[in-house]
């Protein structure tokens, strides 16, 4: 017998033990049975599937509800959260993209942004006269190119594009599912922004390295991996942050050297007649980050940890920002001066002076303040340097208000927009015993009965993304060219990786659901299912076994079923059908494609064959048709094996308010 | 009847009234509200339009008079005396940049206001973090989740149709984050259910659609899928098409052009539109900026250009609606080394409108020498931005109070709106 097993056989039996047993097993990798209690929610296994599949995953594919209902929801959850499950179909759509695997310092001095490339054009002597439009000349555009052509350098909208990819292809084909919901659910809490031209370039790793491995792991080892991060530490400019407050800043040859440097600045400043411009605006950029900078102190308490209400003072968020001075970027760019200089040192001798370097983090002991600092109550002495900032960090992840925010939030996401104070303090209760484990927490959710009842059901409103995600996986589409699920998903509101502002996107329905924003999901679902965006397809027949559908009527039945697995539709199949049979519908369609009938479009068609098939004695030609394509006029309502009405009744599906909730 | 004339010549809502029966969802939903909104009466409209990448205030608004000026930038100097293609004296101290002609009458008629030295008290010079500020209105919090149009809107003390605060951008912009509602459409044709080529399907479709959300659970989607239809409905994707401006009006083909002609249209629409947002970019001119010509002069003729086709376009509308100019931060006041300016500090703005105290340029700016400086290169900021922005919005929109629009922030508001 296999130590799982035994395991649930000792757990059925075991009473008072029970509760002991889940604890160990769930800290030791979580081989306990977990109990999901949906049964006392009113749920059978296949509704209770189908819900967890709406929230843990990007949408059910076909017959997936049924899988997971064959293996056992407990199974599958355990092999969700353990996340190893081989993942072919992603990677083979993956393996064209070759940036995925590259280092910051690659990246940073291999893909420009274009402010990178006016700076090598500058320096090439290749600008055009007309700086600002002339960009856009051909000529230079060509110069340009080829330039960075014979240097190995590439413009940095290729590795954007492929970011913007891969999680697309994840999502819509990446077997580990919950992981990858995890991973958008993170990376949203830990927003970094593509907006920002500082912090762009490292955005891919960030969450390649700070986000993807921590996503069920301990709460603390994410936050210190994003805080590290190059990504975070420019985008809320911890890496600016300075002080002089130290034994290595006060050295007198240190104070000579920049007093030096001052007296440059000031020699060279607002010289007009001043031949090396490029010198002073380094000068300037110099002196311009003296001083300390409190945007990452005040956001990681307030967004990432304690929440708004968590009980912290003006005075906490300055004390913070002190204890974090120092935190920076280790010098990347080949050619500056940073990293000349860091080339030249002696790493020990740096480290011995309380210098850290961590991959592409480097704490630097002469810009970190070591001033006393009193920190939620707290006393920090100032003397222990890089440890100091670990420190405070380790402070606020174990906060009550931490675990607090943190478990509402994750309620937010999974249960409902409005999660009840009881299972958030049961989450919370479980975040402060665990030390901040995610999985415990996730599965405290899921063993909570609020997950399962019918005021969490379908409460969630999909994000344009998981809209889009859903629609694919739902039909088994095939993106070819999936940065079309990004334009789509602009269009309806969510921009991702471009949410300039450090709260991460609203978690909440009525931010995505607004009059510009539900018309173009319709439109979406339109387009998506009638085969319109270039370089995606659906072939809505194979999901029906090729299967014609008799008449409108049964293909709302059939595809309201393959689409929405487990959901009641019988009242829009009967509303909808009625419209569909309006015969003055019908009648204006034939009356326009007969005055018409040379431009009779793939949609004229369809929406021809769509009334047609309400004649029974119609549908039966139609169905020989559909095996024999000759007719006219229906031949042109097949093409790629969809059926126009099939499509433009899945279109309506995909758009409908059933479809927009999870 | 002729009642009922007149209410169709009012505007789309006849159209709307006659055609599809009863009044928009939002419209009946208003007379609970504190205040009734009629979409079909003219209202206030604010629009902002944010030109990205920090345009050079010196040299849009020239203080020519200053002898600084001219020692700071010896390649980049305009003086007002040079018969063609000089500065437009304004004031005998600032001079408007030639590129400008078209807006020239405006300050001349003292329709146009022009606050010089603006910026914020943040003096970060990157790109991001000034817009983020300038658009949350936060200079020193990232961290506000919205933006300072969408506290607007949210100040107004009265309902809204879905078309009250619309950007003509792909994406909402920073200003518009927040819990009140606002679109973000770059084509106000898109505003339709689209089966492309096909209208027949597309309206069988779109009935389909109204039928489903007329019935969900989802109290949400219910309402908001009611309002989409009012709104598709009342917005008229066909009259769009077909949109002609007014009398010889040309809007140039630019992208600022096109979305001011979008916004003439919802307002002459009437469809609700109160906070219209535009953008502007190509303004970080690092190199060759160029003087009367250039790639700097012609960027202000098009910006220029477009708002003037704008105003004119308006013409029986222009009592109701102010635009109001931004930009992130100005430039160096010295020249660079490749015939361009550096991210500084402080720039100018441009408030047009029938209400405000034009024809004057508000300022506090002391001079260009070096002790006047910010940092000894940079023109200080001596006006705060909310400053502008409080009084414009407050004064035009007819605010009941501003409080909570820039949190943290007890400065003076301006005083060059009328009223």
């Amino acid at each position: 017998m296999n130590p799982k097993k035994m395991l649930r056989i000792f757990t059925v039996g075991a009473g008072l033990t029970l509760l002991f047993a889940f604890t160990q097993a769930h800290q030791q990798g979580g081989n306990a049975k977990i109990k999901m209690p949906y049964k006392k929610a009113g749920l059978n296994t296949r509704q209770a599937a189908a819900h967890l599949l709406s929230r843990f995953s990007f949408g059910a594919r076909p017959g997936e509800v049924d899988a997971v209902a064959a293996m056992g929801l407990e199974e599958w959850l355990e092999q969700q959260l353990e996340g190893g499950l081989t993942d072919n179909e992603a990677n083979e759509r993956l393996k064209s993209m070759n940036t995925l695997l590259l280092s910051n310092e690659t990246i940073a001095n291999t893909y420009l942004t274009p402010p990178q490339v006016l700076r090598l054009a500058v320096k090439n002597k290749l600008v055009v006269r007309d700086s600002v439009k002339g960009q856009d000349k051909p000529e230079y555009r060509e110069q340009i190119r080829q330039l960075m052509v014979q240097q190995g350098l590439k413009p940095f909208v290729e590795l954007q594009t492929q970011l913007i990819n891969q999680k697309i292809i994840r999502a819509a084909y990446g077997t580990n599912q919950l992981h990858e919901v995890l991973t958008d659910f993170w990376f949203n809490h830990f927003n970094v922004s593509l907006t920002k031209p500082q912090c762009q370039q490292f955005i891919l790793t960030f969450e390649r390295d700070a986000i993807r491995p921590n996503v069920i792991g301990n709460f603390k080892d994410m936050l210190v991996a994003t805080a590290k991060h190059p990504a975070m530490l420019e985008y809320l400019d911890n890496s600016s942050s300075v002080s002089d407050n130290n034994a290595l800043a006060k050295n007198p040859r240190r104070i000579q050297q920049q007093q030096n440097l001052n007296k440059a600045l000031e020699a060279r400043m607002g010289d007009s007649s001043m031949k090396n411009n490029a010198i002073a605006q380094q000068l300037v950029n110099a002196k311009r980050v003296q001083g300390l900078n409190e945007n990452y102190a005040r956001e990681v308490m307030e967004l990432h940890t304690l929440g708004v209400d968590g009980g912290y003072t003006q005075k906490d968020v300055t004390e913070v920002a002190r204890a974090l001075t120092g935190w920076a970027v280790k010098p990347l760019l080949d050619d500056g001066p940073g990293k000349r200089l860091l080339d030249k040192t002696n790493i020990d001798q740096m480290q011995k002076r309380g210098f850290v370097l961590e991959n592409d983090f480097i704490f630097r002991a002469d810009k970190h303040d070591e001033g006393e600092k009193l920190i939620l109550g707290k006393t920090f002495d100032g003397k222990t340097g890089y440890q100091e900032g670990m420190d405070v960090l380790d402070l606020l992840s174990r906060q009550k208000a931490t675990a607090k925010f943190i478990s509402k939030k994750l309620a937010t996401r999974f249960v409902s927009d409005k999660p009840s104070d009881a299972l958030v303090q049961k989450m919370a209760d479980r975040f402060l015993k665990t030390d901040g484990n995610i999985k415990e927490v996730l599965l405290t959710m899921v063993e909570s009965v609020e997950f399962w009842q019918t005021d969490a059901l379908r409460e969630k409103i999909k994000s344009p993304f998981e809209l889009v995600i859903s629609a694919v996986r739902s039909t088994n589409a095939d993106l070819k060219q999936p940065f079309q699920v990004f334009n789509w998903c602009s269009r309806m509101g969510q921009r991702f990786y471009y949410y300039q502002a450090p709260t991460g996107f609203p978690d909440k329905a009525s931010f995505w659901i607004n009059t510009g924003s539900l018309l173009n999901r319709m439109n979406f679902g339109l387009a998506f299912a009638t085969g319109k965006i270039p370089g995606i397809s659906v072939n809505l027949l194979a999901l029906n076994q090729n299967h014609e559908p008799e008449s409108a009527e049964a293909a709302l039945t059939t595809y309201s079923q393959l689409l929405l697995p487990e959901r009641n539709q019988e009242e829009n199949i009967k509303r909808l059908t009625a419209m569909l049979a309006d015969q003055s519908v019908a009648d204006k369609i034939e009356a326009a494609s007969a005055k018409h009938p040379g431009d009779a479009t793939m949609d004229e068609t369809d929406a021809m064959s769509m009334n047609k098939n309400l004649n029974k004695k119609q549908q039966q030609k139609n169905d020989r048709n559909a095996m024999n394509r000759k007719d006219k006029p229906f031949t042109m309502a097949y093409q790629n094996g969809n059926n126009n009405m099939v499509s433009q009744v899945a279109g309506v599906i995909i758009g409908s308010p059933e479809f927009q909730r999870k | 009847m002729i009642h009922r004339r007149a209410f169709m010549k009012s505007g789309a809502m006849a159209l709307f009234a006659t055609g599809f029966g009863g009044l928009p969802n939002f419209i009946a939903s208003a007379a609970s509200g504190q205040k009734i909104l009629q979409p079909y009466k003219k209202n206030k409209v604010m629009v902002c339009i944010f030109q990205r990448g920090a345009m050079d205030g010196l040299m849009a608004v020239s203080p020519f008079a200053d002898p600084n000026l001219k020692i700071l930038r010896p390649g980049l100097y305009m003086s007002p005396l040079e018969k063609e293609g000089g500065l437009f004296n304004l004031d005998d101290h600032f001079g408007l940049h030639p590129a400008m002609a078209s807006l020239q009458p405006f300050f001349a008629e003292k329709r146009m206001a022009i606050v010089h030295g603006v910026g914020s008290p943040n003096n970060t010079r990157s790109h991001f973090d000034a817009q983020d500020y300038m658009e949350a209105g936060t200079p020193f919090n990232k961290g506000t989740a919205s933006g300072w149009l969408n506290r607007v809107a949210g100040l107004m003390g009265h309902d809204a149709t879905p078309f009250r605060a619309v950007s003509l951008t792909n994406a909402l912009p920073r200003s518009f984050y927040g819990d009140n509602e606002a679109l973000a459409i770059s084509n106000l044709q898109d505003f339709a259910i689209q089966m492309r080529n096909n209208p027949m399907a597309g309206k069988t479709v779109s009935q389909s659609f109204e039928d489903l959300y007329d019935q969900t659970s989802s109290s949400l989607l219910n309402k908001t899928g009611k309002e989409s239809f009012d709104a598709m409905k009342m917005l008229n994707v066909n009259e769009l098409k077909n949109y002609q401006p007014a009398k010889d009006v040309v809007y140039p083909q630019t992208a600022l052009g096109n979305s001011l002609k979008q916004i003439a249209v919802l307002i002459k629409m009437q469809v609700g539109l109160e906070l219209a947002f535009a953008e502007s970019g190509g303004w970080d001119t690092h190199v060759n900026q160029g003087t009367t010509n250039g790639a700097f002069a012609r960027n202000l003729k098009d910006f220029s250009d477009s708002i003037a086709a704008f105003w004119k376009d308006l013409s029986a509308y222009q009592d109701e609606v102010t635009v109001m100019t931004m930009t992130e931060f100005g430039r160096t006041a010295h020249q660079n080394g490749t015939g361009g300016t550096d991210h500084g500090r402080a720039s100018c703005l441009f408030v047009l409108g029938n209400d405000v105290k034009g024809g004057q340029v508000y300022q506090n700016i002391k001079s260009l020498a070096k002790e006047d400086l910010e940092d000894r290169r940079d023109l200080p900021v001596s006006t705060d931005f909310r400053a502008v922005f409080s009084n414009v919005a407050q004064s035009h929109l007819k605010l009941q109070n501003s409080k909570g629009l820039f949190p943290d922030w007890n400065g003076k508001p301006l005083d060059l709106m009328r009223g």
